[in-house]
């Protein structure tokens, strides 16, 4: 295995900008159900650039924000990003603007879960796994990547 | 001997029981008893962001309760994950009105139905994040004291090199959690001075090692514990030292993968701080469950000149 193994160029797709897009509905959604101000973020990048699974990630951190901020919900809840965060907080220790990224984050997870689909179920873990990965990783898995 | 309320959580009742019982052992050589909740439940894991989910605040909560109640002031406890989601649902209680009165509804609601409970008369009254929720490393350094620590030790760990990795949870959110400064945190590198081993810092140490990404990516984690391990590695660590039980699992089982993926890696021992503290207060390398880790720790432990360390090794 390669260190750059899973790793995808973020791919933004190319969006037209109009003014509804701006603290429409979805965007403001988030932006009450995180308890974040997402109109705070200036795009500095600093949550992307500390964040140990960018490289893993198709759209990073400080774009997520972007497109939340641009109401972008078919993007966002599609996204590999919500489902590879593991929820590490680095991102929210390092926000200038004091946004809590992780909790846009999770917030995100929970609304594409709405939809009643996991993105990880009980029977996708291997009985070996089952057995010995410590209760938090367990609870901790389907607490953030199943309904 | 005084006796403190302790929250094992389910990871260090089975999984993790070396943790645990280091962890009691080292506690009883330092003159304090963990005293084991009477009746407690999983705490979650994971606290909830979203402000809509109380639900998840209830199970930590109703916890913080039962050590109220019980006329205790103060709660231990040892796995990040627990200690994160008691603290976060702790700060909530205290700092929002609205979700301090809905928990507390929750909790009212449910109270009759726990007919487990010896049954006493006392009036209802509302939780409202009396108790204060510490790691034990914060119990060590503000109670304890660090500086104590040295007087009785009986095995000081002369002669290994020893990194503190620190993980997530237990240092972040910084504004809830505030038990030490999250991006350059110090509490387990003066805790394993204090102990007389050699302290290696390295770039690495407040990263994510994947927590639960280990079950639903593996990959992913994989990476990233070859990261934090192969960095502390070229620190000059022999052994990394972490106090959470994911940690340990992600650190400690990943490097078989890692060494297959990896062609230059070199197994590295982990060990709980709590084991470290156990061993140098005179208790054997056969009281810390050494057989439950991966990678063996045994050229540490001979690097160790103690007498109970030249026992090791079967
Ligand atoms: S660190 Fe904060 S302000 Fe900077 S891009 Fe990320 S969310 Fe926006
Ligand atoms: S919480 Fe998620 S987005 Fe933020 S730094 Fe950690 S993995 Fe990256």
């Amino acid at each position: 295995m390669s260190q750059s193994k899973g790793v995808s160029p973020p791919k933004n797709p190319p969006l037209e900008l109009n003014r509804e897009m701006v603290r429409g509905e979805f965007g403001l959604r988030v932006d009450e159900l995180s308890g974040q101000k997402l109109y705070d973020c200036y795009q500095c990048g600093n949550c992307s650039s500390g964040c140990p699974l960018a490289q893993e990630m198709d759209i990073l951190p400080s774009a997520m924000i972007r497109f939340a901020q641009l109401g972008q919900k078919d993007i966002l809840l599609n996204s590999g990003t919500i489902w590879i965060c593991a929820s590490c907080f680095q991102c929210t220790v390092r926000c200038p603007k004091g946004i809590d990224i992780e909790a846009v984050m999770d917030t995100l997870r929970q609304l594409a879960l709405e939809a009643g689909v996991d993105h990880f179920g009980p029977d996708e873990i291997s009985p070996e796994l089952a057995a010995e990965v410590p209760q938090p990783g367990l609870v901790g898995v389907y607490r953030k990547l199943s309904t | 001997m005084a006796k403190v309320a302790y929250y094992p959580g389910c990871a260090l009742k089975e999984r993790s029981s070396h943790l645990d019982r280091s962890a009691r052992d080292a506690a009883l050589g330092l003159g304090f008893e963990l005293d084991e909740l009477e009746t407690w439940t999983c705490c979650g894991a994971v606290p909830p962001v979203s402000s809509e989910r109380v639900m998840n605040l209830i199970a930590p909560s109703r916890i913080l309760k039962d050590v109220r109640d019980s006329g205790r002031k103060e709660l231990i406890t040892i796995c990040d994950f627990c200690y994160n989601t008691l603290k976060r649902a702790n700060y909530s209680i205290r700092n929002d009105e609205v979700i301090r009165k809905r928990v507390n509804a929750f909790l009212a609601d449910d109270d009759p139905e726990r007919t487990y409970l010896e049954s006493d008369d006392a009036p209802w009254v509302d939780y409202d994040g009396e108790v204060k929720v510490l790691h034990l490393l914060e119990y060590l350094r503000d109670i304890i004291g660090f500086e104590n620590l040295p007087a009785g030790l009986k095995n000081p760990l002369k002669g290994i090199n020893i990194a503190p990795y620190y993980g997530c949870v237990m240092l972040r959110p910084e504004k809830e959690i505030k038990l030490d400064n999250p991006e350059n945190p110090t509490i387990i590198d003066e805790f394993t001075r204090a102990l007389g081993a050699g302290v290696v810092s390295f770039p690495y140490r407040t990263e994510c090692c994947g927590s639960y990404l280990s079950v639903s990516s593996p990959d992913a984690s994989t990476r990233l514990c070859y990261r934090i391990l192969s960095s502390a590695r070229a620190n000059g660590a022999d052994a990394l030292v972490v106090s959470c039980p994911l940690c340990f699992y992600n650190l400690d089982s990943r490097q078989e993968a890692i060494a297959e993926a990896y062609p230059d890696f070199k197994p590295m021992p982990i060990f709980y701080f709590t084991q470290l503290l156990s061993l140098a207060l005179g208790n054997g390398p056969e009281k810390q469950g050494f057989d439950m880790h991966c990678v063996d720790v045994s050229p540490i432990l001979e690097k160790l000149d103690t007498p109970e360390a030249a026992e090791v090794g079967e």
